[in-house]
């Protein structure tokens, strides 16, 4: 901007009372095409905090480091590289969170250090603000690759606001509902029956009450008997198996149609399932409608979606019974919250999803013992506890995805009540985007998986 | 829209732990509160004073309560941690005065205890000044003169005016022009600056209001605040499926779900929870919905000055957030009463704008001397 241009721009500003970062009232004529130099940033890093400078608290955003962390494939084969951030501050004090993308780990490394012009400087206790300026300021607004980033850096953000205020961060939204815990489920499968009655027992056992399941086979836009009777069966052997008293939900992994789910779902309802998830592809809330419609089975997704905005149509058309934003995807707590408190408001009921690592397991846990409508949160473990606890024992210096009696444990630390052992996670170097794995039906065409 | 039932909605209540037995510093171990009167306007409301183990206090305002709801609201708060708003939104659910109060009270208490404005422990600031919007007594121009100058006085250029009520024998046309011409009156008045608010409350049938709506369309009001009680979706169709005027609708309500559903239905442009019915909390998670539908919200507010400072702070803190109604007293001795409850600071503005105070809490001490003279009971 030449200088001539920027006085005008700064008297025009001054004549509205503004600040900088506003749009002057009579911008001159442009060269371009108009995306951006009505706005008067020059000088003002991050953009729009000069006007804040009477009313942010002292504390400052001093760096922002992103961290991919791979384990080994012994460990878990199909596991995602996840991906961890750290903001830093003037005060020492630091925050985590958790931006892991599944299938696309370096792209959500490289967007999170693309905000980092909106977050080094500001006062991280301006949460709102700093999670508005990334998911409105981004112009393309959503997307599973921003709405990771911004997760991450927004459960960093609520990691250090907890800190400082001394408490962990279910407190400060509203919490807890119940400081027992926050009830869980884990995965499973289980192929014949007896598998199931043995998984039965192991999980009474454990204290857990609730599990998932996938369904058996690939599926096409309109199906067989052959395969929609599997489908059928494979539910009715597992509640047979585990018995009436144990709740499981159905992860159809949107591999069916409409059309086949609402075959599938109509013949389901006695089973009384915990609900039925992601019945089909989740971009068509109208098709979704249309599967639904015929069957009383509590009908849950929403892993994908991304802000408060991605549910609202799902929401206002009355389509499912619960929500399962992902903490690492939807746009982290803040985002998290608002769907919660959206759902609430037309009686869904929040399940939320979560298949990354234990920084974005923890922070869920957070939000979902402030939630009165909370029914059951998802961390991709099993009953037995498998190698890769002794990752998140490594790292965290505790079992962070583990239940006790049922329910995960609510943290006492302040903040999320997490801190990464910087030097632990030197063992697990990143090594690259793993790519999402990918199923393909028997005549070779591409399937949900 | 499906017609698919939702076999979780509604539901039980909630379930929620005893209070922790030890002896938390921010446990709730006084409570105090007062019905306080207005003396001239006799604008009556609800102010609630919090004291924790560790000595911190914290005040809180809510519309006008029985004594019995107030007396209930101390059993359900003592004991509790001050942070516990989903609890304390849960247990007042019935009393929705009290569940404004009681919160609004433990925010403040918190916020003192962590040295930071309310503003701040809710997430934000979003925004360094909020609106104001002149809340007018007064149902004619000549009524409401001494409040505009009051209000034009404490930098306030926005305003709600009244709209006259429409006696039976009036015709339709007639009634619209009288509106139409009292709302050109109050501008005149108040001059080129100003913008408004034309305020039915509540009094217009919806088909009446659409005619309104469509007169006053090219006068741009702010938008038409509560224009009929009538909320059902079919009544309220016919009010924005005629007119583009935007609604303001909300005053009287304290259910989620009925402000879920004017956003559904598109039959709302900027949502008003009434801050003596609605806890900060509360408010926030309206706002949540509304954030959905890029609908703003702009609390309504008929109350004391505890309750102005509290919604400018929850203006603070939601990008959606428009303006804070705050009540401008006609008369000279109400205004005192709320600048002394208020230990002297003024509800006013620079520019139609408040400056957010960067002071803890609610960011100014109550004066519970003034609140004892002011009030018609201490509880």
């Amino acid at each position: 901007m030449k200088r001539r241009q920027l006085l005008s721009a700064l008297a025009a500003a001054g004549a509205l009372g503004a600040v900088p970062g506003r749009r002057r009232a009579s911008p001159s004529p442009l060269h371009d095409c108009g995306c951006a130099p009505q706005i008067v940033t020059a000088k003002d890093k991050p953009p729009g905090a000069a006007a804040f400078r009477d009313v942010a608290s002292r504390l400052r955003v001093t760096n922002m480091r992103v961290f991919g962390v791979t384990l080994d494939e012994r460990i878990a084969q199909a596991d995602r590289p996840y991906v961890f951030v750290k903001i830093e501050t003037n005060e020492g004090v630091t925050g985590w969170g958790e931006a892991t993308l599944e299938g696309k780990a370096a792209a959500a490394m490289a967007c999170v250090m693309d905000l980092k012009d909106l977050i080094i400087g500001s006062d991280p206790m301006q949460v709102e603000h700093l999670y508005q300026s990334m998911y409105i300021g981004s112009f393309y607004r959503g997307g599973p690759v921003l709405g990771s980033a911004i997760s991450g850096i927004d459960q960093a953000l609520w990691d250090i606001r907890g800190k400082v205020m001394g408490m962990p961060v279910y407190e400060m939204l509203g919490g807890p509902v119940d400081a027992r815990g926050v009830r869980g489920y884990y995965h499973a499968d289980a192929w014949t029956l007896a598998a199931a009655r043995e998984l039965r027992d192991k999980t009474k056992a454990a204290g857990v009450t609730a599990l998932k399941f996938q369904l058996p086979d690939l599926l096409e836009c309109v199906e067989t008997n052959a395969k929609i009777k599997r489908a059928v069966a494979h539910m009715e052997m597992l509640r047979e198996g585990l018995g009436p008293d144990l709740d499981f939900a159905v992860d159809f992994h949107a591999r069916p149609s409409p059309t086949v789910a609402a075959i599938i779902l109509r013949e389901i309802e006695p089973l009384h399932l915990l609900f039925a998830e992601e019945i089909c592809p989740p971009e068509n809330v109208r098709a979704m409608a249309r599967a639904v419609r015929h069957s009383t089975t509590p009908i849950a997704t929403g892993e994908r979606l991304i802000a408060s905005f991605g549910y609202a149509e799902l929401i206002d058309m009355g389509v499912v019974d619960v929500l399962q934003p992902d903490i690492a995807h939807v746009g982290g707590v803040s985002a998290l919250w608002k769907v919660s408190a959206t759902a609430e408001a037309s009686g869904i009921r929040m399940a939320p999803h979560a298949c990354e690592g234990p920084i974005g397991g923890i922070a869920s846990l957070h939000v979902d013992a402030a939630g009165p409508n909370f029914l059951a949160q998802e961390i991709c473990g099993f009953v037995d506890a498998g190698e890769k606890n002794r990752v998140w024992e490594d790292l965290m210096g505790f079992p962070a995805m583990r239940m006790a009696g049922g329910r995960y444990p609510l943290p006492t630390k302040t903040g999320l009540g997490v801190d990464i052992n910087e030097e632990a996670l030197k063992r697990y170097p990143f090594q690259g985007t793993r790519p999402f794995a990918m199923a393909f039906q028997e005549d070779g065409a591409v399937a949900s998986i | 829209m499906t017609t698919r039932s939702r076999k979780l909605r509604g539901g039980g209540s909630i379930v929620f732990a005893p209070p922790a037995a030890e002896n938390h510093p921010l446990k709730v171990t006084q409570f105090r509160a007062w019905r306080v009167r207005e003396p001239v306007s006799n604008r009556r409301y609800t102010v609630v004073r919090l004291q924790s183990q560790g000595g911190i206090v914290g005040h809180g305002e809510g519309g006008p309560a029985p004594a019995a709801e107030i007396v209930a609201a101390r059993a359900a708060v003592m004991d509790r941690r001050a942070t516990e708003s989903e609890y304390i939104r849960a247990a007042l659910r019935g009393a929705p005065a009290l569940e404004a109060a009681v919160s609004n009270a433990m925010l403040d208490l918190v916020s003192r205890a962590k040295n930071v404005p309310i503003y701040r422990y809710l997430g934000g600031p979003v925004r360094f000044k909020a609106r104001l919007l002149g809340h007018l007594e007064g149902a004619t121009p000549a009524e409401s003169a001494p409040s505009l100058e009051r209000a034009k006085g404490h930098g306030i250029q926005a305003f709600t005016t009244a709209a006259p009520a429409r006696d039976a024998m009036i015709p339709l046309r007639a009634y619209v022009d009288l509106v139409r011409q009292q709302y050109a009156d109050m501008q005149r008045l108040a001059g080129a600056s100003a913008e408004w608010v034309l305020d039915a409350a509540g009094a217009m049938t919806p088909g009446d209001a659409a005619s309104v709506a469509v007169a006053l369309e090219r006068s741009h009001p702010i938008w038409f605040d509560e224009p009929t009680l009538v909320t059902t979706q079919d009544a309220l169709a016919k009010i924005v499926d005629e007119s583009t005027m935007p609604i303001g609708l909300g005053r009287h309500i304290t259910d989620m779900a009925a402000f879920q559903s004017l956003l559904a239905g598109g039959s709302v442009n900027i949502v008003r929870p009434d801050l003596g019915l609605n806890s900060l909390t509360k408010i926030k998670r309206v706002a949540a919905v509304a954030e959905t539908h890029y609908v703003g919200i702009a609390p309504f507010h008929n109350g004391g000055p505890i309750g102005s400072m509290a919604g400018i702070h929850l203006n603070a803190s939601i990008l959606f957030a428009y303006a804070q109604q705050i009540p401008v007293p006609a008369s000279d001795r109400d205004a005192a009463m709320r600048v002394e409850i208020a230990s002297g600071l003024k509800e006013s503005g620079d520019k139609g704008f408040f400056a957010l105070l960067n002071r803890p809490g609610l960011g100014f001490e109550v004066n519970e001397r003034g609140l004892d003279a002011w009030s018609e009971e201490r509880i």
